[in-house]
């Protein structure tokens, strides 16, 4: 008992003697936080388009008009071909053209068939469907009225309008979504590089050779690292739940306690994987790579960005063995769903299995003796 | 009983045999020093004794226990510094010594006594962190933490390389008053100069064992008559001395050339000083010398060379 205090007190004199590790831990969920929630943003708050009129008529001008009041679009003008329009879009001034067909007010008048053209900068994919709906939304709410106002036998009441109501993040606001995300992260950061690297670190400096001389267990050891490793994570991860509480007004809707309870189960996989990345790693740049390559993976397919429903069927196989997405389920459905244990038992238990496994292979891997 | 007990041991890296069929053994109580240039297999003897490295075969005991079942036990009562500095340099010097008292199950306070005379020195510095030391403290602090918890049998893998003349005599004073306490100390030192502070020396060239003695008696055995000599053209002397067709060993050992004759001593210093003379060789102070360490190391490995 003795010899696991002293390691965790040495641990503990070690970070708060290292100002750059201490700093990376107090400023990078800052940083996070403050940053990320704002730049990661899928909302489309201003268009830019052009317009190119063939028609000159008073329809596609009335279009035009309604356009430009509309506070989403920056009218850029007319250009008077569509070689400058598209020279306006390589010039990345505009994101849109809009182009009206010759006979656009003739057609119309006589019932025909008539199709305006909407190019779009598919350079940022989000922008350009957002957006491209919400131009066919607009048209078609126009051509509608045009025609109620032109036909007044036509039955309005029989049409149907479709609106959308977002549950649990009701003005489909980004940063609900991603800010739980940044806790995820801050929590797996902590828990597997900062582990990993101070194992390695020791075996680079040679330390780890004058550990393994005194007769010390490995699970003493072990145990001497996962425990500082383990305090300095959950204080991540409750200085992240207030960031979150006093800069995004997000609140847990689920038990707290139930949270801190998978969150520490969760930090015992990510500290297992740390353990086990150092045994395996020679060098602290070994490590980083490995410990890199699995960060990228698990994000990417944890549902932060994209959402796993949307994932082939292979990628969701793949994720029973990520334990990001595990938690990242948790996470969301405990910070704006408030879910219960109950409905988390899945997460829970394949956390705990994966906590288990990683931390035995881990202690089965650490040498005592080398070679 | 011997404290140390080495028979037939082999160990390779992949292809590379570090070290061959060695054998010794260490008597209790004694100072035995492994002299040998770099890359001879000082350390892997170490790494193996200190239970850090399986050996690939060989017997070995160490305080009478087995290497491989008894490794706890061995750790227990075994210090170890290794080649190069591994304590905790963010740490201070009280904070590491502290540290590994209680990894031993011990205390600074109970083995005072047996550490005193480095604590001594290095209780100014108690408050710096061990990183910031000069080589010589760090080595005092490493020596510090590895009797912290008063071993019987003590490994000190090349602890004065890289430290400054006047700590390395003090360094070894201190090892011969640890001596005194009745703890064994097995001591590897790429200085020859230092070989003589010790009970008995094994010189070890590549992997293999030349010779086991007490430093006085290898000085004894030396069997050329060595000669002493300055000269300016010292470069042009070794490439010329091919001509020179004397039983003889000769190189450059500081700023002299040394030079082992075989045979009528004589007779043989005549004829060498015609030929200096013959190819103009100035030179000055030629004088008959007693063999050091390095000068009986280096006639062993040429007669090995040459058998």
């Amino acid at each position: 008992m003795r010899i696991i205090l002293m390691l965790i007190k040495k641990e503990f004199l070690q970070v708060f003697r290292s100002p750059l590790l201490l700093s990376i831990l107090i400023v990078a969920p800052m940083v996070q936080f403050l940053l990320f929630p704002f730049t990661a943003d899928y909302e489309v708050k201003v268009l830019h388009i052009a317009f190119i009129d063939n028609d000159h008529s008073s329809v596609s001008r009335s279009i035009i008009q309604k356009f430009t009041s509309s506070q989403y679009f920056i009218n850029h003008g007319n250009p008077a071909s569509k070689a400058e329009a598209e020279y306006m879009m390589l010039r990345d001034e505009i994101d849109f053209i809009i182009e009206f067909p010759k006979d656009l007010e003739k057609n119309l008048m006589s019932q025909q068939k008539s199709s305006i053209a909407i190019m779009a900068n598919a350079i940022n994919s989000v922008k350009a469907g957002i957006g491209t709906s919400y131009i066919q939304n607009m048209l078609s709410e126009f051509l509608q009225r045009e025609s109620e106002y032109k036909d007044l036998s036509e039955n309005t009441l029989s049409q149907l309008f479709t609106t959308n109501i977002y549950w649990y993040n009701e003005k489909m606001n980004y940063k609900n979504l991603i800010v739980p995300g940044i806790l995820v992260i801050l929590v797996t950061l902590i828990g597997a590089y900062v582990t990993a690297l101070n194992i390695v670190r020791e075996k680079e400096i040679g330390t780890i050779e004058q550990i393994n001389v005194t007769p010390i267990r490995k699970w003493q050891f072990l145990l001497g690292k996962m425990i500082p490793f383990w305090i300095l994570g959950m204080s991540e991860f409750l200085m992240g739940i207030g960031l979150m509480y006093l800069v995004f007004d997000i609140t847990v809707q689920g038990s707290l306690p139930i949270l801190l309870g998978i969150t520490s189960i969760y930090l015992l996989v990510m500290l297992g994987l740390g353990f086990f990345i150092s045994s395996v790693a020679e060098n602290q740049l070994q490590a980083m790579f490995i410990v890199f390559f699995l960060f990228i993976l698990f994000v990417l397919l944890s549902g932060l960005f994209t959402p796993t429903e949307g994932m082939p069927h292979w990628a969701a196989y793949i994720n029973y063995f990520n334990p990001m997405s595990f938690y990242m389920d948790v996470i969301k459905m405990m910070v704006l769903k408030g879910s219960t244990i109950h409905d988390l038992r899945i997460q829970v238990i394949s956390l705990s299995c994966m906590a288990i496994i990683l931390n035995s292979a881990a202690l089965f891997f650490y040498k005592e003796n080398s070679r | 009983m011997q404290a140390i007990e080495i028979k037939q041991l082999n160990k390779s890296y992949r292809a590379i045999k570090a070290i061959e069929n060695i054998s010794f053994s260490v008597a209790e109580g004694e100072l035995f020093g492994l002299v040998g240039p770099d890359g001879a297999g000082k350390s892997t003897i170490f790494n193996i004794l200190a239970t850090l490295l399986k050996p690939d075969a060989g017997e070995v005991s160490v305080l009478g226990l087995d290497l491989i079942k008894d490794y706890l036990k061995i750790r227990r009562k075994i210090g170890y510094l290794p080649g190069i500095f591994s304590l905790y340099p963010d740490l201070t010097v009280e904070e590491n010594l502290r540290f590994f008292a209680v990894m031993y199950k011990s205390s600074i306070k109970e083995n005072m006594k047996l550490i005193r005379p480095l604590w001594d020195q290095l209780s100014a510095f108690k408050k710096r962190p061990a990183g910031k030391l000069s080589g010589g403290m760090k080595q005092k602090l490493a020596l510090c933490c590895a009797l912290i918890h008063k071993p019987e049998l003590l490994f000190l893998d090349e602890p004065t390389t890289g430290v400054d003349p006047v700590s390395r005599k003090e360094f070894w004073d201190i090892l011969n008053s640890i001596q005194t306490q009745n703890i064994t100390v097995l001591v590897s030192t790429p200085y020859m100069d230092e070989a003589s502070r010790c009970n008995r020396i094994a010189l070890i060239q590549n992997g293999g064992i030349i010779k086991i003695e007490t430093p006085q008696q290898i000085v004894l055995d030396f069997e050329g008559e060595l000669f002493s000599m300055e000269t300016s053209e010292i470069f042009h002397l070794l490439a010329i001395m091919e001509k020179c067709r004397l039983n003889c060993n000769y190189y450059p050992y500081g700023n002299h050339l040394h030079i082992a004759f075989y045979g009528n001593k004589a007779e043989l210093l005549t004829e060498f000083i015609q030929f200096l003379d013959e190819q103009h060789i100035i030179y000055k102070n030629l004088e008959a010398i007693n063999p050091s360490i390095e000068d009986c190391f280096i006639e062993l490995i040429n007669k090995k060379a040459h058998a």
